[in-house]
């Protein structure tokens, strides 16, 4: 049972002279088992949230807990373990690393935590077979396309069996059948794990698979939005 | 899930560690094997260097070990003419001593059906069987059943075309004797002996090949467990202030001095060979940056620790650096035998060094040190993404095009070092010349710090000059040179450094080598004309020529004069100096151009009254003479004193050399015959023609050598 609870969180960026205030005090919920959409348009701060919820970078004010545990405040090291061990990230940009396979991308996780090579690969391959790359488990990410390589990062962020699970954009290369799927996926893996899910989206048929729904916009969150309200941007 | 035993590296599994570098290393195997081939040619020249050089003193380490046994001491004659065997006898009877033995040494020349080569003989008292050196444990096996033979090692054999049971002439002091080879040492089983320039034969046919009948040069001496103190009291009085008591090894040490100027002009190259290993390494390298930068912040993005990080890292430039150091040492080791394996002539002339090549598990530990630090140092700028100040995705916003561009910060920072370096370097040469090779070395250093500033100033100087030529294509290569890339930098380090090292070293190298070559052809210009046993100035071996000989040689066609120089080696503390005795009645004792302090015409003056000696700087340092001082010389009839007439250079002997006239040579070495006969023309008469009369005059014999300085 596993809880994410971002409390008045604040991160500002400096441009220049330029103050951008990226995420601006915003108190987010998310219980075990939830699965959470946040919408908004471009630079709305919607990434900065997921990186804040991840330890990668540290709130200006407020607090960022997961199970009672000040995240923001964790040392280095402390990081690097929660995102190693408790932490699925579907990054929009995959962050998949080009001199390894799609088996090896999917197992290196395991390998930090300390798996054998055999035992991260026996872990990895039903995952990749689940994102429909079973055939594909040993091409490189130069030799994918992106929807591929998209879904070479989502069976990453799922095979050490996370206790938070956060998707930035995770089907935006992905067909509206594919996008279907996957969508899905993370919600049943949310459901089943009992553990909380935040994903950010452009797409408002993700409307349908999440518990509930939120617009972020110049940094603060709106109110929940019900199965009727309009979810894209403007 | 099974618990695996395999080992963890910081919570990192061996086997996952080597199956991610592994995966790693192979995808960009050009550019691997790019940044391997820079490290190995890097590890390839350093380790050929230290083979080539090392290879000097080793293999004439080993000979001499094969030859003394288990002596440790020796009684040392002081003139090539050695002293009495006899004195052998009484040796043996000494207390404390457990076994001795008596041993000529002298240059010959062997000459085969293919050609003629400089050995040197060593013959051996059948006495020497009880030293367990090479006479009882490598010849036992054919029982000196060569008695009456000369024994050749495998490399003068193939170099005069020689077998077992062939006639050779041996020329020695200007005479030609025919023996016949005994046996050919060959094979592992002789080590350095095979490859050394040696020729062994028994004692009394030494003595005979030699003309030396009844002397011997050495006496070796195995003394009694805890005996070796009382031996050399008994020797050093039975020498009585006329031989030398030494080590038995003591020419090793007189060979480390010799090689000195060599071992320092090599030195500097294997430094300048790290820095050029190290620049390709690095350049090779940079082109994989990007790449193993954004690899890293992947890794951090999903929750590798720095640590995690960095021993992927380190793996992997392990695993390049081991195995570009592995082939730069097999490299290297096929270098040292190509293109380093070279004796310098100073030295072969008067050391019975070997061609064998001399690997010691040091050498190769200390080349592979090298490739590692080179690999591990290009690794540097990946390890900087570590800082825990940088964003752990730093690698993705920096402008990822591998050239990794230098801040206008160092550049200046970086220029002022050096700026420094270029200072401190004067200062210190100017103080301490000694250090002009350790200064050479930090110079390479400045040059490499200074690129940048120069890259600025040419960026800046075709930036103005590309506003005066607008629609030029200038412009976009000043925007290029201003980007000044690490790169760019390592590529014009490398160009730099192959400039500098071509000037350095080779001016270092040409100042050794070849500056001794120049002294001696000075030396030789002091006569239009040398009668010499062998291609050697410094010969230490005598000429038997008798008064008949010298009168016709003074009557041939086309000569004005004839002058016997004398001298040979005197082993003095470290220094195997060169005892040269010029005659008093000749024009040049010394010449102008060799002295460096004193006063010429006082100098010579002194000289011919006896009494008096030039001493090389290096020597006059080291015992702090001054001219007008004097010094004590140890010689055959014992300790001389001798004035200092004048400081000199070495002469092209870079031990040391001294000067005195032939009376104080003949007087004190009770020797007189010549070395070398100095021979000058009367005006208008040309050298061929000089060469022609004298080589007449002297019978037209194959042992001596009729040469011109040019």
């Amino acid at each position: 049972m596993s809880t994410l609870e971002l409390g008045e969180v604040v991160k500002h960026y400096s441009s220049g002279a330029e103050i951008v205030r990226a995420v601006d005090g915003v108190s987010l919920s998310i219980g075990s088992g939830e699965f959470v959409a946040l919408f908004g348009p471009s630079g709305a701060g919607k990434t900065t949230l997921l990186l804040l919820a991840a330890a990668l970078i540290a709130p200006d004010r407020g607090s960022v807990l997961f199970d009672d545990r000040d995240v923001g405040a964790l040392s280095e090291r402390e990081s690097a373990r929660y995102r190693l061990e408790d932490v699925g990230f579907i990054f929009q940009s995959f962050h998949l690393m080009s001199s390894m396979s799609a088996l090896d991308n999917t197992t290196i996780k395991l390998a930090g935590g300390g798996a054998t090579v055999r035992e991260a690969r026996r872990m990895a391959w039903p995952w990749l077979e689940r994102v429909g790359l079973g055939e594909r488990a040993e091409h490189k990410p130069g030799e994918m396309s992106m929807g591929e390589r998209q879904r070479v990062a989502i069976a990453r962020a799922l095979v050490n069996e996370p206790r938070l699970l956060l998707a930035d954009e995770p089907t935006g290369n992905l067909d509206s059948q594919r996008t279907g799927e996957i969508l899905a996926l993370l919600r049943d893996v949310c459901h089943e794990r009992q553990i909380p899910g935040l994903l950010v989206t452009h797409d408002p048929s993700a409307m349908a698979f999440v518990d509930r729904a939120y617009t972020l916009r110049d940094g603060r969150l709106s109110d929940e939005l019900s199965a009727g309200s309009p979810a894209s941007p403007s | 899930m099974r618990r695996s035993r395999t080992p963890r590296v910081l919570g990192l599994r061996f086997t996952m560690l080597l199956h991610i570098c592994g995966r790693r290393l192979r995808l960009h195997t050009g550019q691997e094997l790019l940044a391997g081939s820079g490290i190995a040619v890097g590890v390839a020249l350093v380790f050929g260097v230290l083979v080539a050089n090392t290879s000097l003193t080793g293999s004439a380490g080993e000979l001499m070990h094969q030859v003394v046994g288990s002596a440790r001491l020796q009684l040392a004659g002081r003139s090539p003419a050695g002293f009495d065997e006899r004195i052998a006898s009484t040796v043996a009877q000494l207390p404390g001593v457990q076994a001795s033995a008596p041993v000529l040494r002298e240059n010959i020349t062997v000459v085969g059906r293919r050609g003629a080569r400089p050995v040197q003989l060593v013959g051996l008292g059948v006495d020497i069987v009880g030293l367990g050196s090479l006479g009882s444990r490598n010849f036992g096996q054919f029982g000196f059943r060569v008695a009456d033979g000369l024994i050749l090692s495998q490399s003068v054999a193939e170099a005069t075309g020689v077998e077992p049971g062939d006639l050779v002439s041996v020329l020695t002091a200007g005479v030609a004797r025919r023996v016949r080879v005994g046996a050919v040492l060959t094979g592992a089983e002789f080590g350095a002996l095979a490859s050394s320039s040696v020729a062994i034969a028994l004692l009394p046919v030494a003595q005979k090949l030699t003309g030396l009948a009844g002397r011997a040069t050495v006496v070796l001496v195995k003394p009694n467990k805890g005996a070796t103190p009382l031996v050399a009291r008994e020797l050093r009085s039975l020498a009585a202030g006329r031989l030398d008591v030494l080590p038995a090894d003591n020419e090793l040490r007189l060979l480390d001095e010799a090689v000195k100027p060599n071992d320092q002009a090599t030195s500097l190259f294997a430094a300048l060979s790290i820095m050029v290993g190290f620049l390709l390494a690095l350049c090779a390298m940079l082109l994989t940056v990007p790449e193993r930068r954004r690899f890293i912040a992947d890794l951090r993005m999903q929750g590798y620790d720095w640590r995690q990080a960095l021993i992927i890292l380190g793996c992997e430039a392990v695993a390049l650096g081991v195995a570009a150091s592995f082939a730069g040492v097999m490299l290297g080791y096929a270098l040292s035998r190509l293109l380093f394996h070279h004796v310098p002539a100073y030295l072969a002339s008067v050391f019975p060094i070997g061609s064998q090549q001399v690997v010691s598990l040091p050498i190769v530990l200390l080349a592979i040190a090298c490739g590692m630090a080179a690999t591990l140092l290009a690794s540097l700028p990946m390890v900087l993404d570590l800082n825990p100040r940088r964003a752990r995705d730093a690698a993705y916003r920096a402008a990822g095009n591998g050239s990794e561009s230098i801040s206008p910060r160092t550049i200046l920072m970086l220029g002022a070092v050096g700026v420094a370096l270029v200072a401190i370097t004067t200062m210190l040469v100017l103080l301490w010349p000694t250090l002009t090779l350790a200064g050479g070395v930090i110079l390479a250093l400045a040059t490499l710090c200074l690129i940048p500033v120069v890259f600025a100033g040419v960026a800046r100087g075709l930036s103005r000059a590309s506003e005066q030529l607008r629609g030029s294509g200038l412009i976009l290569a000043t925007r290029e040179l201003s980007a000044i890339s690490t790169r760019s930098v390592a590529l014009a380090g490398i160009a730099a450094l192959a400039v500098y090292g071509s000037v350095a070293v080779g001016g270092a190298q040409r100042d050794v080598l070849r500056g001794l070559d120049q002294a001696i052809v000075q030396e030789w210009s002091a006569a239009q004309i040398w009668v010499t046993p062998d291609a050697n100035i410094f010969d230490a071996n005598s000429i038997t020529i008798d008064s008949r000989t010298l009168s016709a040689i003074a009557r041939a066609p086309g000569v004005a004069s004839v002058l016997a120089h004398q001298g040979g080696f005197l082993d003095v503390g470290s220094h195997r100096l060169w005892i040269r005795a010029t005659p008093a009645s000749g024009n040049a004792m010394i010449l102008s151009s060799q002295l460096l302090r004193g006063d010429y015409v006082r100098a010579t003056n002194l000289l011919r009254r006896g009494g008096w000696a030039t001493v090389s700087s290096g020597y006059a340092e080291e015992h702090g003479l001054k001219v007008g001082g004097s010094f004590s010389l140890p010689t055959p009839s014992g300790s001389v004193r001798f004035g200092v007439a004048a400081i000199t250079t070495n002469i092209g002997w870079p031990s040391g050399t001294i000067t005195i006239n032939t009376h104080d040579y003949t007087h004190f070495w009770r020797a007189g015959d010549p070395t070398t006969l100095a021979v000058s023309l009367k005006p208008g008469v040309s050298t061929a023609a000089g060469k022609h009369s004298v080589y007449a005059a002297l019978g037209y014999n194959p042992a001596l050598r009729v040469q011109s300085a040019h």
